[in-house]
């Protein structure tokens, strides 16, 4: 009996260390802890914080002349469908233990073995059968999804037709798939879902074809819905009184979500950047501020109730969009430590808040060229044309179209930003902030937007609703910028050739890579800016890069692949023939 | 008199040929042109971009699209407008030596500076023959869209065209 127990005993143990159950499980503790496993990319933005940085430093501005590629891996995804003649890659790796997550615009979800620094393979394929036609109609930019999250043993993803995946992250097996947005009223899912705890979080797209914007949460264990708070309030919630209309038309009002939020655990809040208003370029049909479009909004993730929120451009007639990330920064302003949320926006402004309270603490222009507005108010950030008495903001006259004028004068920054979706990093160990923006100007049109048919018009669901089009009038160029986040202070600039769609990485070993148009991938020197290495990949770069690291050994990773759209190739029509791949290219030093 | 036989035979076979193309299933080349048309206006020139699936014409990025259902051009002034774009609006040209010379309009560039329309993807006579056959079989003058025609378009009964359904 003694035998058969220590026997027993024995095989249990050995069992144990064998599948140390949960090793490599993707806890809470774990993802607030991510700084102890630099090898690691396990956070969407790197942290939860979203710094996209890494303290690795193999590779520095020392090193850095012997980085070269050193394997690439081929996916798929580039289909076309809907309205797109073909899917793009934007997604960030997630990178664990030597195994790595990516997918493409399509939805489909690669797990790419990278344990072998000399040539990767594909472990699991998930592909989601997309309803291309359906959902790639109603996307308003290009097939697009951001990346995965982890969680326990679980991947977790989404797909343009609205739907959520739990993955077993061991075989690519599915467990659960949710409906979560729904493409018959244009709702798409594009971005990487955040999780906190046992929630994932994801938001809704589809700005520019009348929808209500809204964050969601899902319990992972279930699979099944635990809260959704709207974006556009509606009657009873604050915020309402803001929507002047008297016609219902926060139900058609945007306020989209497409990209990765931040996360406090100290005060277990998460910052949500919130998309442009709906109709974008017909503030005519929307008097009033328009909340809580182009803002941040500060939520619980348990309950997905709304804390405080903050409105950069109250009416916005730009489409100046707020999706993009919101690092969480303590720092000291002014002789005073503060809990910063910072956002670099798509209108051309930096602006720091308290993170509690939402505070305006700071603003300061970044982009080369600004013109909407003379600035901002420096007690409540507001632009300083905006008006309290009317309920159509004019801002600069003729900075936009209007139902009497329809066509503006030059718009800078060009409604694109600025600062669009791409992300930007922190390095903590030098105070800055590094971003890769778009300069330049265009011109923006107003066209009277109808009504839905629900409200007595004549536009059918998945129809556009945009109010009118932007219009390329120049060429456009791009900066990698650093800024002192605790003046807003631009105290390093560099001018890229292109506007940038691929957003940077930094690293401790003094570094920030990024990515461009015309294929270039290149090191900066994050002191100086200037660039320090470069590769060209042969094809467009649109998403951000990442590094890891396997048996001591650091890469640098980034997914590559897109044709630029056409209103770009009129003013550098020296990328109209670029062609479109889809690859993973992986760097490391020789 | 041989000559004459001859020439009577073309002039009946030439009749006959237009009697057919009137009442006829379309021959075999004119169906291959509506499909490669079907895929430049899909795919290749993504015109359904700016002007929707079924040619209806929409808003968007790319400027305001009118409607090729409702055109009131010909093939010819439409072949036109494939290849040089019109001037002054998002419409791109699709012959990429248009504006080098004179041959579209009758202008260059230089001349139109700010009007100068975009650029479009790169199109062969072939592909714009084939669009504008495609688009004056499939569309033009043909009223609203259809369910049929949606699910003819996408190849598949996809979601899309579910609300089309009667």
């Amino acid at each position: 009996m003694r035998t058969i127990s220590a026997a027993l005993l024995t095989s249990l143990l050995v069992a144990t260390a064998l599948t140390p159950v949960g090793a490599d499980d993707m806890t809470h503790q774990r993802a607030l802890s991510v700084a102890k496993e630099p090898h690691n990319w396990l956070l969407h933005h790197g942290n939860y914080e979203g710094w996209r940085f890494s303290s690795l430093k193999d590779i520095n501005t020392d090193t850095v002349k012997n980085l070269r590629p050193v394997f690439t891996v081929a996916l798929g995804g580039y289909e076309s469908g809907g309205r797109y003649k073909h899917g793009n890659l934007q997604a960030t790796p997630i990178v664990e233990n030597g195994m790595m997550y990516v997918t493409d615009g399509w939805g489909s979800v690669y797990a790419i073995d990278v344990s072998n620094g000399r040539k990767a393979s594909i472990k699991w394929k998930f592909d989601p059968g997309t309803d291309r036609a359906w959902a790639g109609d109603v996307a308003c930019c290009g097939v697009n999804n951001r990346g995965v999250a982890l969680w326990k043993d679980k991947v977790i993803s989404v797909s343009l037709d609205g739907r959520l995946f739990s993955l077993d992250k061991a075989t690519g097996e599915m467990v659960w798939e949710r409906k979560v947005a729904d493409p018959a009223v244009a709702e798409t899912l594009t971005l990487a879902p955040l999780v906190i705890r046992d929630i994932a979080i994801v938001g809704v797209a589809g700005g520019e074809y009348g929808i209500r914007g809204w964050i969601d949460g899902t319990d992972l264990n279930t699979g099944k819905q635990v809260w959704r708070t709207y974006t556009i309030p509606g009657p009873g919630e604050p915020g309402h009184e803001t929507w002047k209309d008297g016609k219902e038309r926060y139900k058609h009002g945007g306020g989209s979500v497409w990209v990765t939020a931040t996360y406090d655990p100290e005060t277990d809040t998460f910052y949500q950047g919130i998309g442009n208003a709906g109709p974008d370029w017909d503030p005519e049909y929307r008097p009033g501020d328009n909340k809580w479009a182009a803002s941040v909004l500060a939520l619980d993730p348990t309950t997905g109730k709304i804390k405080w929120g903050y409105q950069y451009t109250p009416n916005d007639p730009y489409d100046y969009d707020e999706v993009s990330e919101h690092p969480i920064i303590n720092a000291r302003v002014s002789g005073e430590n503060r809990k910063l949320v910072v956002h670099v926006a798509r209108n051309g402004f930096y602006y720091a808040l308290d993170r509690s309270s939402g505070e305006f603490i700071l603003g300061k222009q970044y982009v080369d060229e600004l013109n909407w507005t003379t600035g901002l108010d420096p007690a409540t950030g507001r632009p300083l044309n905006y008006n309290p008495n009317t309920d159509v903001q004019e801002y600069r006259p003729g900075s936009h179209g209007s139902r009497a004028k329809p066509k503006s004068d030059r718009l800078c920054p060009s409604h694109y930003g600025g600062k669009n979706w791409q992300p930007g990093a922190y390095n903590p160990e030098l105070n800055l902030l590094f971003v890769a923006s778009i300069e330049g100007c265009n011109e923006v049109e107003t066209v009277e937007q109808k009504d839905f048919v629900s409200q007595g018009g004549t536009v059918k669901p998945r129809e556009r609703f945009a109010g009118g089009a932007g219009r390329p009038t120049e060429r456009l160029y791009g900066s990698l910028k650093a800024l002192d986040p605790t003046t807003g202070e631009t105290v390093g600039r560099l001018r890229l050739t292109y506007p940038n769609y691929s957003g940077v990485l930094a690293t401790a070993g003094n570094l920030v890579f990024l990515g461009q148009y015309d294929g270039s991938f290149s090191a900066h020197d994050a002191k100086t800016l200037q660039e320090v290495w470069s590769f060209n990949v042969g094809t467009g770069i649109n998403a951000p890069p990442i590094t890891y690291s396997v048996d001591g050994k650091q890469y640098v990773a980034v997914l590559v692949g897109s044709r630029q759209p056409q209103n770009l190739w009129n003013y550098a029509p020296e990328l109209r023939h670029t062609s479109t791949a889809s690859m993973l290219y992986v760097f490391g030093l020789q | 008199m041989k000559t004459f036989a001859i020439a009577i035979i073309i002039a009946l076979a030439a009749l006959a040929a237009d009697a057919a193309s009137a009442q006829a299933p379309l021959s075999p080349d004119d169906v291959r042109a509506i499909e490669r048309g079907k895929e430049v206006y899909k795919v290749k020139a993504n015109c359904q971009f700016c002007h929707k699936w079924d040619a209806s014409g929409d808003q968007g990025y790319g400027g305001n699209a009118s409607s090729l259902r409702k055109t009131f051009l010909n093939e010819e002034q439409f072949a036109e407008v494939v290849r040089c774009g019109r001037p002054g609006t998002g419409m791109p040209y699709h012959d990429q030596f248009a504006y080098t010379d004179k041959r579209c309009y009758n202008i260059t560039s230089v001349e139109l500076g700010r009007i100068m329309p975009p650029i479009g993807e790169p199109l062969q006579r072939r592909d714009i023959e084939a669009v504008v056959k495609y688009l004056f079989t499939k569309a033009v003058g043909r009223g609203a869209s259809t369910y049929e025609e949606c699910v003819e378009f996408w190849g598949q009964d996809t979601r899309l065209c579910e609300p089309m359904k009667k």
